[in-house]
């Protein structure tokens, strides 16, 4: 055992501390894309975070601006690619809502189902990176991609095209399910209801990973709504805000579901209400089957080369990170003025730095993990 | 689009019998009602908006810089109150040689990045914003490619469009 002097001793106390400076990213798995932040620590207390985007900036908006509304699709199936056809289905919105362009009845029931399953999908996807950030290695990875696989192996056979469909078009879809489509969907609810089990078993039993994550990070309603918070992460603060219940679109008044809430906000909470949120895409999933009715699928009238004239509209749609809006300004001719995207995780994660301040540098990590975040929707 | 009237449509006439004294015009679109205001009047319109209990305007959604070549920059800002379960959309026109429009940082944490990035990508000017630096394109390049003045690409150049108001030469 090392005896200290005692003179050597009576330094300790006037030791000079210095902050460290500690990147993270754009190159780092614990990131989730090309997001860097870099982090102040004192010792193992995070004391100031700088968030830097704009490493995937594609110049979203003004590649709309400069093509066919048709052109367009293609951008953005690429903001959230976790769940591209979530993403069709608000652009293609925007741009019906501009021309005042009617939708068939069938299509708008394969549009919802399309969407909840990506929901499903995009959900599967946090799980399996949430748990990795968590520390359960590769295992919930593992999980989440063979969910992943099997619903994308739906897409390709009803689109063509796994992560980039480009299924939607102002006015209906592409093309008809195929032939023979309802086996194959019941099959794959099945098959998911029972990954969400396995995900349940594996994360919410798991109580190393309860621990990690109950009061982590809480966060008030009050304050969520301040920060522009939506989606999952302001549920999960006790709100129960649902932009399909609270402000309507599509056929979602048709069906029946319910918005589970959290209660404190804390990263378990916000873990814990996309786990149940899963399980009711599936019960709308379901629905769609039952309700689905026959007919055309996309509107028979539109021309070859879609025209508005002068419009605005700010279309809100329930993505999977929260309120996927797009404000459409046309002012004639054949491309929109202006298309905003309001993306969910460019607002959610905009509120990071006052999330990690106070926190340890792994638990940084987690709190990271749990806003969900695609940056290819972040930087546009 | 309709042109604005003195007719207060939706929400836009529930803001308008309680903030009354502040002048604003006001029209409806697909989607919203929308109050039309200038940037000397808009602070003092969303403080209202924000702190009237009959209002609860407790949410910024989304902003938006639009370049309307002539008429100058507009903003768009939607906003919706939790309490009542409204919405409405603001628009802030500032004249050609005047883009500035008092920031929404102090009421609305939210306001931050929505302002930095109609910042880089337009010009529009937030006065009052702690940290106005670009936000997805380089800290040091000063191009506003939203502008409509901006080329989609270099081939633009070459077929003779040329933009001289972006300081940014490829």
């Amino acid at each position: 055992m090392t005896v200290w002097p005692e003179e050597r001793l009576a330094t300790v106390d006037s030791f000079n501390t210095v902050d460290m400076t500690i990147n993270v990213g754009p190159q780092h798995p614990a990131t989730h894309g090309v997001f860097r932040m870099v982090l102040t620590v004192d010792g193992e207390l995070v004391v100031d975070c700088e968030p830097y985007i704009g490493y995937l900036h594609r110049g979203l908006e003004k590649l709309t601006e400069n093509h066919d509304y048709r052109q367009s699709m293609g951008w953005w199936d690429r903001t959230d690619y976790l769940a591209g056809m979530a993403c069709e289905f608000a652009y293609c919105m925007a741009v019906e809502k501009l021309g005042n362009i009617q939708v068939p009845e069938r299509a708008e029931y394969i549009r919802v189902m399309m969407a909840e399953l990506s929901r499903l999908l995009s959900h599967f996807m946090f799980f399996g990176a949430f748990g990795a950030d968590v520390g359960s290695f590769g295992t919930s990875f593992v999980y989440a991609w063979r969910e992943r696989e099997r619903i994308y192996d739906f897409f390709e056979v009803v689109a063509g095209d796994r992560m980039f469909p480009t299924y939607f078009r102002p006015g209906g879809l592409q093309m008809d399910l195929p032939e023979g489509y309802e086996p194959l969907v019941r099959q794959l609810l099945g098959s998911l209801e029972q990954g969400l089990e396995d995900f349940d078993g594996l994360l919410t039993g798991n109580e190393i990973f309860v621990e990690r994550c109950r009061n982590l990070s809480p966060m008030s309603k009050e304050r969520a709504i301040n920060l522009g918070m939506s989606g999952p992460m302001i549920r999960a603060t006790g709100l129960a805000h649902d932009i399909r219940k609270a402000e309507p679109y599509s056929i979602y008044p048709n069906l029946k579901f319910n918005i589970p809430v959290g209660k404190n906000g804390d990263v378990f909470d916000r873990f814990m209400v996309r786990m149940a949120e899963a399980y009711q895409s599936i019960q709308i999933v379901k629905q769609c089957l039952d309700l689905m009715p026959g007919g055309l699928v996309l509107n028979p009238d539109l021309p070859k080369t879609l025209r508005i004239e002068e419009g605005e509209c700010y279309v809100r749609t329930e993505g999977t990170k929260g309120e996927y809006g797009v404000y459409g300004m046309a002012r004639g001719g054949n491309k929109p003025y202006r298309m905003k995207l309001r993306s969910p995780s460019f607002c959610n994660l905009s509120a990071l730095k006052e999330m990690v301040v106070g926190h340890y540098v792994a638990d940084a990590i987690i709190i990271l993990g749990s806003l969900d975040i695609v940056l290819g929707e972040v930087d546009k | 689009m309709t042109s604005p009237t003195t007719d207060y449509p939706g929400v836009a006439a529930l803001v308008h019998k309680h903030l009354g004294k502040i002048p604003f015009t006001a029209s409806k679109h697909s989607t919203d009602a929308v109050i039309h205001i200038d940037a000397g009047h808009f602070l003092e319109l969303v403080t209202g908006m924000h702190d009237r209990r009959e209002l609860a305007f407790d949410y910024l959604r989304n902003v938006t810089g639009i370049d309307l070549g002539e008429e100058g920059l507009r903003c768009v800002y939607h906003f919706y109150s939790f309490k009542h379960g409204h919405a409405i959309q603001v628009d802030v026109q500032t004249p050609p040689d005047n883009p500035h429009i008092p920031t929404l940082t102090g009421i609305y944490a939210a306001a931050d990045w929505h302002e930095r990035e109609a910042a880089e990508m337009l010009g529009l000017v937030f006065d009052g914003h702690p940290n106005l630096k670009n936000l997805l394109l380089d800290e040091d390049v000063r191009i506003h490619p939203l502008l409509k003045a901006h080329p989609l690409q270099k081939m633009e150049l070459e077929q003779g469009i040329e933009d001289t108001s972006a300081g940014f030469k490829f």
